[in-house]
């Protein structure tokens, strides 16, 4: 591949600071029928996360006796990328995002509570540019919120990388596909636990250190937008009746 | 929700009444809010909502190769997907004979209507381009078909044309727009006992009969579909294509607007 | 001070033992999105799911009747059961009924007794979690409903509400605005203001 200058005069192709965030919105419950759901745009992503359940495991032989079973399904529609047609469905690389995403979720979700169900998220990728799988999660996550399936934590999910020396923070499609590094991240903002973790590229330690700083610092505004989305019908139901 | 809430019994006696249940007309659509260009990467997209349907039409435009019997013409594929967000009932996997249906239907009224300018597509030899139209369900509340024709024609009215130069496909910059030369819509009917209503939700669809989705240009009826067990009259049938006329020439112009302002 | 808190949420610093709450490291932690009050160490779930208890009355509806047995669809986690021996009650598919939890077996099934077949009417499905508000203390919400609209309404702790008869459709609404309106106060007053309003 063409190298391409991802960093000019200390900022980004589109202009943002190293350790910088796109701007991120989330809107809870956009559907209806779903126990919880959520819609995130995150730059140019948009992405829709929906749960259902917990509700009978099917077949019946995925279901665990002793706690509810995660099953997560992430993939992208056809028309979400700028460039040819999709497949719609799953491919190699949505089923192994689909995987991590589920073993983020059990980390989380109080499991023993509903033996015998399963828990159903779905993150739909409506717009693609770079990064879904940290925007699918931290939108999961809302969902669940709002499903009111209980958790010891709401997670959310970054990726920083890096260019040159220079480590960024939430790399978009075109810094993801001209960077030397991409490590997504999820963290469970509470203790900070890390519960997806996936890297490609060259790293050092010291990058590696720089990269989770700036991750950690970003989750406190990520935790916030998500807290915001969730109480905002609650507040605006308030705010109607106060007058 | 898993569960059918209302009985038979009860729905059919309300509409003998001629009452539904969200108090609506018998023949009158629900709230409907058309948003094109949702989806900047896409060629072409639009959300539609009736009611607490939601729909998502995305249109890709891509070289291709065209059909043997129509050398000079470019091509349509049109695809819908029940998306396993959007209802209980609806799973993963290949697609049902459901969404085949639903994709069919769509497919054949904007084809029939001759919505695109195919000759129009013709790039070289062997070399056309190729329209994948994509409605994917992401609230299910009865009534898809209208939903998605509605859907795939304001997405496709404010699809950008790329171009095709030195081998290579461009689709940012400065484009033109896909050629549209005629618009239609759809009305889907839904028999429930004797009664027959338009715009059913999920809870009417649950007890529907029979369903007729009539699509209509502003001069031509140009695609009928009846579904499920149950069966029309032909003179109901022959009512049902004056009130398509009627609602189809709102529809259009309610498509148009939502377009024009995009 | 009553504040709205997410999962995760740290309620107090030291180990209390409060619903829809766990401790972690000697803090307490919300697991659902609520309202909680510092002065009571109370959570109200905003957002939550039904957990069947022994004597909560739910409303279902029939899935699949059998000899002996009948399936009962709860829209909940669980399907419910009814052991038909237990009960004169003769009951068919799709047949809405109100029956008691007895218990939650260790198949994962909710036993049900007590069963009796609601005839007519329609099933409103609301978010479990708001089902209190529906009620009202001492039921005093769902019979202001029930006495001005002169419906019948039978709600289960399930989420699923039965109306038949009187004015549904101004039954309907009240229930929605109970739940849309769950966690706002002055909510007794503006259903009555409400239902006044529309009543003749």
């Amino acid at each position: 591949m063409e190298k391409l200058e991802l960093l000019i005069n200390g900022k980004r192709l589109d202009g943002r600071a190293m350790d910088e965030l796109r701007k991120i919105s989330i809107t809870a419950s956009p559907i209806r029928n779903a126990t919880g759901s959520a819609y995130i745009e995150w730059g140019n992503n948009k992405i829709l996360a929906a749960v259902y359940g917990p509700r009978e495991a099917l077949p019946r032989h995925t279901a665990d006796p002793d706690r509810a079973v995660v099953k997560c399904r992430y993939t992208m529609a056809p028309f979400s990328s700028l460039e040819e047609h999709g497949r719609p469905g799953m491919n190699r690389r949505a089923i192994e995002i689909s995987k991590v995403t589920k073993e983020v979720f059990e980390n989380v979700i109080l499991l023993d509570l509903f033996p015998g169900t399963s828990i159903d998220i779905f993150v739909e990728v409506l717009q693609s540019d770079g990064g879904t799988r940290a925007a699918g999660i931290t939108c999961a996550s809302v969902a669940l919120a709002a499903s009111g399936i209980p958790m010891r934590d709401m997670p959310y999910a970054v990726s920083a990388g890096k260019v040159g020396e220079t480590v960024i923070l939430d790399l978009n499609k075109i810094e993801d596909n001209y960077s030397d590094a991409d490590m997504p991240m999820a963290i469970n903002p509470r203790n900070k636990e890390v519960t997806l973790l996936q890297m490609d590229g060259e790293l050092t330690k010291d990058h590696f250190k720089q990269a989770v700083e700036m991750i950690l610092k970003s989750g406190e505004a990520i935790t916030k937008l998500q807290k915001e989305a969730l109480r905002l019908p609650y507040e605006k139901a308030q705010e109607r009746y106060n007058r | 929700m898993n569960i059918t809430t209302m009985t038979r019994q009860y729905i059919t006696e309300r509409l003998n009444n001629k009452v539904r249940e969200d108090g609506r007309g018998m023949l009158s659509y629900r709230g409907i809010t058309i948003k094109p260009g949702f989806i900047p990467n896409a060629e072409g997209s639009a959300e539609v909502n009736i009611g607490h349907t939601k729909i998502m039409a995305g249109i890709k435009i891509a070289v291709g190769t065209p059909m043997p019997d129509k050398p000079e013409e470019g091509s349509m594929m049109t695809a819908a997907e029940l998306l396993p967000l959007a209802y209980h009932k609806y799973d993963a996997g290949p697609p049902s004979a459901e969404a085949v249906e639903l994709s069919r239907v769509i497919d054949r009224g904007i084809r029939a209507a001759n919505v695109i300018d195919m000759a129009k597509l013709f790039i070289e030899e062997e070399k056309v381009w190729s329209v994948f139209v994509d409605i994917y369900v992401l609230n299910y509340d009865g009534n898809l078909f209208d939903a998605g024709t509605i859907g795939a024609m304001a997405a496709l009215l404010t699809a950008r044309m790329p171009k095709y130069e030195d081998g290579k496909v461009i689709r940012e910059g400065n484009l033109g727009r896909l050629e549209i030369i005629n618009t239609c819509a759809s009305s889907t009917f839904a028999k429930i006992g004797k009664t027959i209503v338009l715009d059913a939700d999920a809870n009417e669809e649950d007890f529907s009969d029979a369903r007729l989705t009539i699509t209509t240009d502003e001069k031509y009826i140009r695609a009928m579909q009846k579904g499920l067990g149950g069966s029309f009259y032909t003179s109901e049938v022959e009512g049902l294509i004056d009130t398509s006329f009627e609602k189809s020439k709102e529809l259009i112009k309610r498509i148009k607007e939502a377009a024009s302002g995009d | 001070m009553k504040k709205l808190v997410t999962p995760g949420e740290v309620l107090s610093d030291k180990p209390l033992r409060i619903d829809n709450s766990l401790v972690e490291e000697g803090k307490t932690i919300s697991t659902i999105m609520g309202m909680y009050d510092d002065q009571t160490s109370s959570l109200i779930p905003i957002e939550g799911l039904w957990y069947p208890r022994p004597g909560e009355k739910v409303i279902g509806v029939i899935e699949e009747a059998r000899l002996n047995t009948c399936n009962v669809a709860l829209n909940a986690p669980y399907k419910g059961i009814i052991i038909l021996k237990f009960s004169e009650v003769n009951m068919v598919n799709n047949d809405i009924i109100e029956a008691t939890v007895k218990e939650l077996d260790k198949t994962g099934t909710i036993v049900l007794s007590r069963p009796k077949v609601l005839y007519g009417g329609k099933i409103m499905a609301v978010k479990p979690s708001k089902v209190p508000r529906i009620l009202g203390k001492e039921n005093t919400m769902i019979t202001q409903v029930s006495q001005s609209t002169k419906a019948s309404i039978s709600v289960g702790m399930n989420g699923l509400v039965w109306v038949k008869g009187g004015d549904v459709d101004l039954a309907t609404k009240a229930i929605n605005q109970i739940v849309e309106e769950a966690h706002v106060s002055g909510l007794t007053d503006r259903i009555a203001a409400m239902l006044k309003s529309k009543q003749q």
